[in-house]
């Protein structure tokens, strides 16, 4: 198994770090409804980690008490060594957790780089008397975050449509603008929530690409959720496995592949 | 140059400058609308709040005068000093950004996503309560209103056009004040909204909530900044409406006329609220002045509504509002 | 041969005149690309030292005189820098298509024997590391975009600058080397090797001298006396040779900009930003920006509509006649300047034409309503004809002067003679030297006497003494009652219609002309969406009733107007079908600068010719298609055959021999 502390280095020699966020036996209620029941697992940096499992296996509860949309009842998260209290989404967000959408959520009327501007709002610092007395430290500011938010949106290949509304933008092209707005925070953990839903087979080859080059190039750490067990398969570099809100599975692709209780849970439940 | 068209020109001119107090009234809706989604119902009686306030800290007011005489049975009235009128004015500022604070705190923290009539039905509420308020804080009577903005005629517009058509125009000089007010308020809302970081967050709130929070805006953040925009230009309405035709419960009122320049202009768009304020404000003196004649006057009273009724018949949307579409 | 024995200028080749621009337009911009948002730009001086670095950062390499130096990629400033470092270096650049298959850049990169490569990014990387075991001389390979390369195998694998800033480490030891290797250079050495893609057989090396680029470049250059000023944005394929002579050779002879688009996609909003002076595009992008404009005004409101036809009526009578200069009288000229103000300056400057002062197309005929549109803006828009073999010119169009109908006349330099059988043949000293390792064909197109078969048949046009191209020479065929077939003439007709894409007439040898056509999507849909017809595929809205009604009622208005010219009323289009796909490079029915090849169509799709000439009303048929990714997939469809009327005409009477 692995060692907690230390780092591993992966098949393709990527050097994974320590452990950066830990959830710690999270049990998440709504009402009756039991939607996480004591699950744990960690997240190493600059690792792919994704939480797969069936539909309604509480994959996406578990994303949203990772940035803070849902609080547990019970449990801890624990991040960068240290125990972290409930909080608003946003304060999550400014820890530097960004995160998308599985059904997309941009500012449709606002163009693709007023979008991915709003994902530098941790990193501008001056207030709104600030910029308004000292201008020139604020167009400054502007400036070089500008210059961050054009080399993300040149990695994700959209420079075409910088000046572009998003409410107009085809479903492929929102989904990649939703990922150059959650990059352009650098994130020490990016969340994707079902990054591949809906897509068809050239877009998804498009965004396991993209995916896999913005760890390779930012070593960005991912977590993502996602049904279609091809894709993340290939992906990731650890899986955990949920079902009906427990963990049935946590390991290595390969590992995970041959796990009996996994390969059940897969055949045993209906899923398109 | 023929006499009737002289005139009609100064009731041009005097219709544009009637439009530019209108176009201020809904600027402050369209602000709250585009930042939250909520239709406030409220904005008029905040300007008239706004001018209360002011007036009541100019003049030295004692606040709910008539409640602590009633209670205790004292006689106070002033506290016998005079506020110089910018000073005044800050301090209003300060009230209203305190007024956003509260409103958001304790009405619309807790009706996050609810659906837009029952937000706009709490902003109805908040307006009886404000106005209800405003009387008991400040009293009831008709104030009159002067932070010092020049008024009455101007004779140079006066002598220039006499010498012209050998006819002198009327024009007031708030008139022209309040014009070159607005248009700085327009130009500065524009460059907040557009340029600077909180506006941008603003928009993006205004677009989706939950994308907002995931890059990290605060929406209670957010959310007193635009009511304390929309205080604020209230306030500016307020002062000027104020100085015109003194601080009544008729100031109130003046929101009823945004509604119509709204539906032309549409709710969503800036530049809608200020074309749409400017056609009204003109269409209904030269309809006064064309048509009110022949028909026995008062048209005033309802032209701007018919006209709003006319457009949304042919382009609900206003003239400049997001194209509604229908997809089948 | 008529050649001048000496260099232009004393300028042997295009090192020499960076070094000449370098000196004389130091500081002036020489490239500019749009790279992160903001246009970054190198001054001719900035041009000289970066291009320098990369020569030297070559003889570290070890490219030896006579290399053949790969440069595949989309226009970029490092590609032409790499041009013209390998020139200095004495080795030979050959710009490929970057969008090529893997087999068919492994055919030219194995014909030339190229040791090395200057490729854009990690995707050209793959596909030369794929086909890297069936090349015996390939050896390195520089890479300009870092992006994903980090895990590769670095040894015969470099980084562009990483290359540049070896060079300037190295200048001592190589500068003497470098100095030696470009003095050597004079007007007979090897400038460029730029593959044909030939529309049928494999692509041929068309080996161009100094003396053909500078000779071309600068007579064609003071024909439309470009000067340092001019703008051009380089957005067309580098292994084109237009691209070479616009974006080098003119480019380095006068000492004007080459502006690159920040990717291909951009290059519109690009175009707009940067307002070149002196553009060039084929017939096929300006009816795309047309079909653009036209549906855009659709969806316009009615007062702008209204303007905008009022004032192209407007435009279209006068427009052409004050652009050539021609007596107009003072309420048109009024009128055309209130038009200016309110419709044609706005939209020529929405079409990033609002600055061109030289524009030309080239490569197809381009339909008469397109060219007078633009032309009837004010747009000095122009016609040439050429081909690799000629360093691009061989027929331009003078200023006021301008035809639809025709190419020019002969480019200054240049003469032209026409065969018997109507081909033209043509010698000057752009003139290219030799096919690379092809002496069989370089005999067969180029006569002892410098004269060289264009493959195409026209004539000089009576009227204007300017060159009239009908159609490929060897696709000018006989029907079977001996009438000529000129296939190109009609599919032309037929394209300029904005609903049609592509089409493909057949009639050689047989009674009767028949034709596929290809709807455009873009038109047809926009067509469709307005009139409420849904469709879910490509396939659905081809095989539409309505859609085929249009294309009918577009077929007999051909048909019509090939009645009126007695040598081609009858190559009139009897049936024709609408086609289930897209005529695609990939699928190999077309050339990768879009020509259809006829060979490949009429037996790929061999079932629906014959269902043309059966009488069978339609025909259920099944395609292989490749997607962009490579995989190949199939599609079937039953489609219509339609009857289109035909004007009656008098058959012109055949020789009985």
């Amino acid at each position: 198994m692995l060692d907690a502390s230390e780092g591993y280095t992966t098949e393709d020699g990527r050097k994974i770090g320590g452990v950066v966020m830990e959830m710690k036996n999270i049990t998440l209620r709504f009402g009756g409804v039991v939607a996480i029941q004591d699950i744990s697992f960690d997240i190493r940096e600059g690792e792919i980690r994704a939480i797969i499992g069936p539909n309604g296996a509480g994959k996406s509860s578990m994303l949203n008490v990772i940035s803070g949309f849902y609080n547990p009842q019970e449990g801890e998260v624990w991040y960068k060594g240290a125990k972290r209290p409930p909080m608003k989404p946003y304060e999550v967000a400014r820890q530097g957790i960004a995160r998308t959408f599985q059904n997309i959520a941009l500012f449709e009327g606002m163009s693709v780089l007023d979008n991915v501007m709003t994902g530098r709002i941790r990193q501008m610092k001056a207030g709104m008397l600030a910029q308004a007395i000292w201008k020139g430290k604020a167009e400054r500011e502007e400036v070089e975050n500008r210059e961050v938010v054009e080399k993300i949106i040149d990695f994700l290949e959209i420079q075409h449509i910088r000046k572009t509304p998003v409410g107009r933008l085809p479903y492929g092209l929102k989904k990649r603008v939703e990922l150059a707005r959650a990059l352009a925070a650098e994130p020490s953990i990016l969340l994707l929530d079902e990054p591949m839903a809906g897509m068809n087979v050239e877009e998804k080859e498009d965004m396991s690409r993209f995916v896999l080059d913005v760890n390779d190039e930012f070593g960005t750490t991912i977590a993502l959720i996602e049904h279609d067990m091809g894709v993340v398969m290939d992906l990731s570099d650890r899986v955990v496995v949920m079902d009906y809100g427990k963990k049935i599975g946590d390991g290595t692709p390969d590992e995970v592949r041959n796990n009996q209780a996994v390969i059940d849970a897969y055949l045993g439940v209906a899923h398109d | 140059m023929p006499e009737q068209l002289v005139f009609a020109m100064e009731v041009f001119l005097n219709g544009l400058m009637a439009g530019v107090l209108y176009a201020l009234v809904a600027l402050g809706f369209v602000l709250i609308y585009k930042a939250s989604g909520i239709f406030n119902y409220a904005q008029g009686v905040m300007a008239l709040f706004s001018a209360l306030t002011l007036v009541g800290i100019m003049e030295g007011q004692v606040p709910f005068a008539h409640l602590i005489n009633a209670i205790f049975g004292t006689e106070i009235h002033h506290f016998g000093w005079h506020v110089p009128a910018l000073l005044a004015i800050l301090f209003t500022m300060a009230v209203m950004v305190g007024l956003a604070w509260v409103v958001n705190k304790l009405i619309f923290r807790h009706l996050v996503n609810q659906e837009p009539i029952i937000l706009f039905m709490a902003t109805i509420g908040l307006a009886y309560f404000l106005e209800g308020f405003g009387d008991i804080m400040w009293g009831a009577d008709i104030k009159k209103l002067d932070v010092g903005l020049p008024q009455g005629i101007n004779t140079w517009i006066d002598e220039s056009t006499f010498n012209i058509f050998d006819y002198g125009f009327f024009i007031d000089n708030l008139d022209i004040v309040a014009t070159v007010v607005a248009a700085l308020l327009v130009t500065a809302l524009v460059i907040f909204a557009q340029y600077t970081k909180q506006g941008r967050a603003m928009r993006a709130v205004a677009d989706d909530h939950q994308a907002a929070l995931s890059v990290g805006i605060s929406l209670n953040f957010i959310w007193v900044m635009v009511w304390s925009v929309a205080g604020f230009v209230a306030l500016v309405a307020g002062i000027m409406w104020g100085t015109k035709s003194g601080v009544q419960f008729s100031l109130s009122l003046i929101a009823l006329k945004a509604l119509p320049v709204l539906m032309l202009g549409g709710f969503t768009s800036i530049p809608g609220a200020i074309v749409g304020g400017l056609i009204i404000g003109v269409g209904e003196k030269l309809f006064e002045f064309a048509i009110g004649p022949l028909v026995g006057g008062a048209t005033e009273n309802w032209f701007a509504y018919v006209l709003a009724l006319i457009f949304l018949v042919f382009r609900p949307q206003g003239l400049f509002g997001e194209k509604i579409i229908e997809r089948v | 041969m008529a050649q001048s024995p000496q260099a232009a200028g004393g300028f042997a080749s295009i090192p020499a005149l960076l070094q000449r621009n370098a000196s004389a337009f130091g500081s002036k911009a020489a490239y500019r690309e749009k790279e992160y948002g903001i246009w970054q730009s190198w001054s001719w001086s900035d041009t000289e030292k970066e291009i320098e670095a990369l020569a030297l950062g070559f003889l570290n390499l070890g490219v030896n005189e006579g290399d053949f130096i790969a440069v595949i990629g989309r226009n970029r400033p490092y590609f032409y820098w790499a041009i013209v470092a390998a020139q200095s270096v004495g080795a030979i650049p050959v710009p490929l298509y970057q969008d090529s298959a893997a087999e068919e850049m492994a055919y030219v990169m194995e014909h030339c024997g190229a040791r090395f490569a200057v490729v854009e990014d990690q995707e050209q990387v793959d596909k030369l590391i794929e086909i890297q075991d069936g090349l015996h001389q390939f050896e390195h390979m520089i890479y300009i975009d870092p992006r994903g390369m980090r895990k590769y195998d670095h040894h015969k694998l470099h980084q562009f600058s990483h290359v540049q800033e070896q060079g300037r480490a190295a200048h001592e030891e190589f500068i003497g080397d470098l100095k030696a290797r470009r003095e050597k250079l004079d007007y007979s050495s090897i400038c460029v090797m730029l593959y044909t893609s030939g529309t049928t057989g494999r692509p041929k090396g068309v080996v161009l001298s100094n003396r053909n680029i500078i000779e071309a470049s600068k007579s064609s250059s003071e024909f439309d006396t470009l000067g340092p000023g001019e703008e051009v944005l380089a957005y067309l394929p580098m292994a084109w040779v237009g691209d070479f002579i616009f974006s080098i050779g003119q480019a380095y002879w006068t000492g004007f900009c080459v502006n690159c688009p920040e990717n291909a996609d951009t290059m519109m909003h690009d175009l707009r930003e940067i307002g070149p002076t002196y553009y060039f595009a084929p017939p096929r992008v300006f009816e795309n920006q047309l079909t653009n404009v036209m549906i855009r005004m659709e969806d316009a409101g009615r007062f702008k509509q209204w303007l905008f036809h009022k004032f192209m009526a407007h435009a279209r009578k006068v427009g052409p006649a004050i652009l050539d200069g021609q007596p107009v009288g003072f309420m048109d000229k009024l009128k055309y300047g209130l038009g200016n103000l309110l419709v044609y300056g706005p939209l020529k400057d929405t079409l990033g034409l609002g600055r061109v002062r030289v524009g030309y197309t080239a490569g197809e005929a381009i339909g008469p309503e397109i060219f007078d549109f633009y032309r009837s803006l004010g747009i000095n828009l122009k016609q040439l004809y050429g081909q690799t073999e000629a360093s691009v010119f061989i027929t331009l169009q003078p200023d006021g002067g301008v035809r639809s109908d025709t190419v020019g006349v002969p480019a200054p330099g240049v003469e032209i003679k026409i065969a018997d059988n109507g081909e033209v043949f043509y010698r000057s000293p752009g003139t290219f030297e030799y096919y690379y390792k092809n002496e069989e064909s370089t005999k067969s197109t180029k006569d002892e006497e410098g004269w060289v078969a264009t493959g195409d048949a026209g004539f000089f046009d009576d009227e204007t003494g300017q060159l009239r191209i009908i159609d490929r020479a060897k696709d000018v065929g006989k029907m079977a009652d001996g009438a000529m077939f000129a296939p190109k003439y009609v599919e032309n007709k037929l394209k300029f219609f904005p609903n049609i894409l592509e089409a493909v007439l057949f009639g050689n040898q047989r009674e009767e002309c028949t034709a596929f056509i290809n709807i455009d999507l873009n038109a047809v849909g926009n067509w469709a969406e307005r009139n409420n017809i849904g469709y879910a595929s490509y396939q659905e809205l081809a095989g539409h009733p309505k859609v085929l009604e249009t294309i009918k009622s577009h077929v007999e208005d051909v048909n019509r107007s090939l009645a009126d010219d007695p040598m081609l009323a009858h190559c009139q289009v009897h049936r024709f079908l609408v086609l289930h796909k897209e005529l695609d490079a990939d699928d190999g029915e077309m050339t990768r600068t879009r020509k259809v090849r006829r060979g490949v169509i009429s037996e790929k799709f061999e079932d629906l010719l014959g269902a043309l000439y059966d009488g069978s009303d339609e025909i259920y048929t099944t395609t292989e298609v490749t997607y962009e990714d490579g995989r190949k997939g199939s599609i079937s469809a039953t489609l219509k055959i339609v009857d289109a009327a035909v004007s009656p005409v008098e058959r012109a009477k055949v020789a009985a021999e």
